[in-house]
C-alpha cells in the first residue's frame, strides 16, 4: 500500500524504501497509509488541502512510521511481517492505526498498549527524537535494511541499544519476538528436544529413544530401567543429604 | 585462518590447563557404538600397564558401563602425564534389541541387552557431565561422521569448554576416509589411527600428552 507524506504529500509506491530516510522533498517523517492505485493518491496528492488535515491527525502518525520497516520486506521477520498483513488487509488504513503499532518488535521498546496508542505515541514519538529529528521507528527501519557498518554515524546504534536488553527482560514473555542468538538458538532446539520425551522412551521392550539432551542435563543419573517405564535413580548428593566435604 | 585461529586458541586453553593442575585428567573415551573406543581404550591400558580395560567385540553395545583405568602413566619426550581412562558406551539415540539378533543372540538376551546398553547411554552422558576432563571422541572413519549423535556430543563437549581430540580410527580397513571425519570437525585436531592394529600410535600418545597432559 503507498504511503503518502503528511506534511508535503509526497506519494511513495507500495513497498518504497524511499521514506525510511524521510521524506526527499520537506524532510518530514510523518506518513500514512493511502488507498487506492499510486495514481490515484498521486493525484490527490496534488491536492494539499487532501494531506494537510492528515497531519493533524496525530493517531496516524505512529502507524505509518512504524509501517515503514514492513514495506521493505526484506528483512522482516515472521512475527513483524504479520502485522503488516493485517494492516493491508483492513479496510480503512487511516483507522487501522493501533494494531500495527502495538505489535511491530521493531519499534524500539515504546509503550506498545494499544489503549494507550493515540496521541500519546505522537508526543512520545516528538519526545524520543534524535538530535537529526529521527524518531526512533524510523531509526529501527532504517537498520532493518542496512547493517551499523554501512552508518557510521547514524543513530540507530544507540536508539536500538535498549532493545537487546528488553528482549533478554522480556524473554519469558513466549510472545515477545527476541533477537535470535546462538544460545537461544540452542536452547529452543534443546527445548524442542524435550518436549519430544523426557529423557528415555521405551518404544516397546527392548527399544528405546533417548534425548541425549536430557540425559546430559538432568541432574539426577538414571541407574537401572524397568520395562514398565519406571526409573532408578541415583539421588545426587546435594539432595537432602550432607554436603561432602 | 579461521581454522587456524580456532586451532590456536584451541592449543593454547589446552595450555591452559595444563599448568592449572598436577592432578591426573580424567579423561573419557566418546563415541557411537562400534567406532573402537574399547579397542583403543585397551590398546592405550596394555601399552602402558599391561591390563586390558574391557571385552572388545564386533557386537555393537559390548560396553554397556563405563569402565575406569585410573593412572596409566604415558612417557613422551623425556616427562611423563597421569591420566585415567574411562572407557565409555557407545552414545546412540535409538537402541534396538533387533540389532542384536543379526549376531546370534537370542530375543530375550538381545532385550536385555538393549536395556543395559540404554542405561549404559544414560551412564556416559551422566559422565560427560560430571566427571570428565577431556575428550577422545572414536569415530569409524569408514562410516559417515555427519550424524546427529556425533554433532550433538561434540556440540555439548565445546559448550563445556573441554579439550578434544578426534580419533579417526580403523585406517586399517580400504573404506577408511581421513579426510571425511576431518573435514567434519574442522575446529577440531583429528588424529587417524588403527587401534587393532597399533597404527600411527606414536601420534596418538604424542596428541594425548600434548593436550590432556
Amino acid at each position: 500500500m503507498p504511503h503518502q507524506c503528511t506534511n508535503c504529500g509526497h506519494v511513495f509506491p507500495d513497498g518504497s524504501k524511499e521514506m525510511l530516510s524521510g521524506c526527499p522533498d520537506c524532510g518530514g517523517n510523518k506518513f500514512q497509509f493511502k488507498q487506492g492505485s499510486v495514481d490515484d493518491v498521486t493525484d490527490a496528492a496534488d491536492d494539499p488541502s487532501d494531506s494537510q488535515p492528515a497531519a493533524d491527525r496525530p493517531a496516524d502518525s505512529p502507524d505509518t512510521t512504524s509501517a515503514a520497516p514492513e514495506s521493505t520486506g526484506e528483512t522482516a521477520t515472521g512475527e513483524s511481517s504479520s502485522p503488516a498483513a493485517d494492516s493491508t488487509s483492513s479496510p480503512d488504513p487511516q483507522t487501522a492505526d493501533s494494531p500495527p503499532t502495538t505489535a511491530d518488535p521493531g519499534s524500539t521498546g515504546e509503550p506498545t498498549d494499544s489503549s494507550t496508542a493515540d496521541a500519546s505515541d505522537a508526543e512520545l514519538m516528538d519526545s524520543n527524537r534524535t538530535q537529526d529529528g529521527e524518531s526512533p521507528a524510523q531509526s529501527t527501519a532504517r537498520s532493518d535494511v542496512v547493517s551499523d557498518d554501512e552508518l557510521p554515524d547514524a543513530p540507530p546504534s544507540e536508539s536500538q541499544s535498549p532493545t537487546p536488553d528488553e528482549s533478554r527482560d522480556s524473554s519469558t514473555d513466549p510472545d515477545t519476538p527476541a533477537d535470535e542468538t546462538a544460545s537461544a538458538g540452542l536452547d529452543q532446539l534443546r527445548q524442542e528436544l524435550n518436549d519430544q520425551f523426557e529423557s528415555i522412551r521405551i518404544v516397546s521392550p527392548g527399544q528405546y529413544e533417548l534425548n541425549l539432551m536430557e540425559l546430559y542435563d538432568r541432574n539426577e543419573y538414571i541407574i537401572s530401567l524397568r520395562e514398565d517405564g519406571r526409573y532408578v535413580i541415583e539421588v545426587p548428593d546435594g539432595w537432602g543429604a550432607d554436603e561432602p566435604n | 585462518m579461521g581454522l587456524l585461529t580456532n586451532l590456536k586458541d584451541s592449543v593454547s586453553r589446552v595450555t591452559d590447563r595444563l599448568f592449572a593442575s598436577d592432578d591426573p585428567k580424567r579423561i573419557g573415551i566418546y563415541g557411537p557404538p562400534n567406532a573402537g573406543k574399547t579397542t583403543l581404550a585397551n590398546r592405550i591400558a596394555r601399552d602402558w600397564t599391561g591390563d586390558a580395560i574391557g571385552p572388545e567385540s564386533h557386537v555393537p553395545h559390548e560396553t554397556r558401563r563405563a569402565r575406569r583405568k585410573e593412572g596409566v602413566d604415558i612417557e613422551r619426550n623425556g616427562r611423563s602425564v597421569t591420566i585415567d581412562i574411562v572407557d565409555t558406551p557407545g552414545v546412540a539415540t535409538k537402541v534396538d534389541y533387533k540389532e542384536f539378533l543379526d549376531h546370534d543372540i537370542e530375543k530375550d538376551d538381545a532385550i536385555r541387552r538393549s536395556r543395559e546398553a540404554t542405561e549404559g547411554v544414560a551412564e556416559a552422558m551422566h559422565w560427560l557431565r560430571e566427571d570428565v576432563d577431556g575428550v577422545i571422541y572414536v569415530l569409524d572413519s569408514t562410516t559417515d561422521p555427519f550424524t546427529q549423535v556425533n554433532t550433538m556430543l561434540i556440540g555439548i563437549i565445546e559448550s563445556r569448554d573441554l579439550p578434544v581430540l578426534i580419533f579417526a580410527n580403523k585406517i586399517d580397513l580400504d573404506e577408511a576416509d581421513i579426510k571425511r571425519v576431518a573435514d567434519a570437525f574442522p575446529q577440531h585436531e583429528t588424529v587417524p589411527l588403527s587401534a587393532l592394529e597399533g597404527d600411527n600410535m606414536d601420534e596418538v600418545y604424542d596428541k594425548i600428552a600434548e593436550y590432556f597432559g
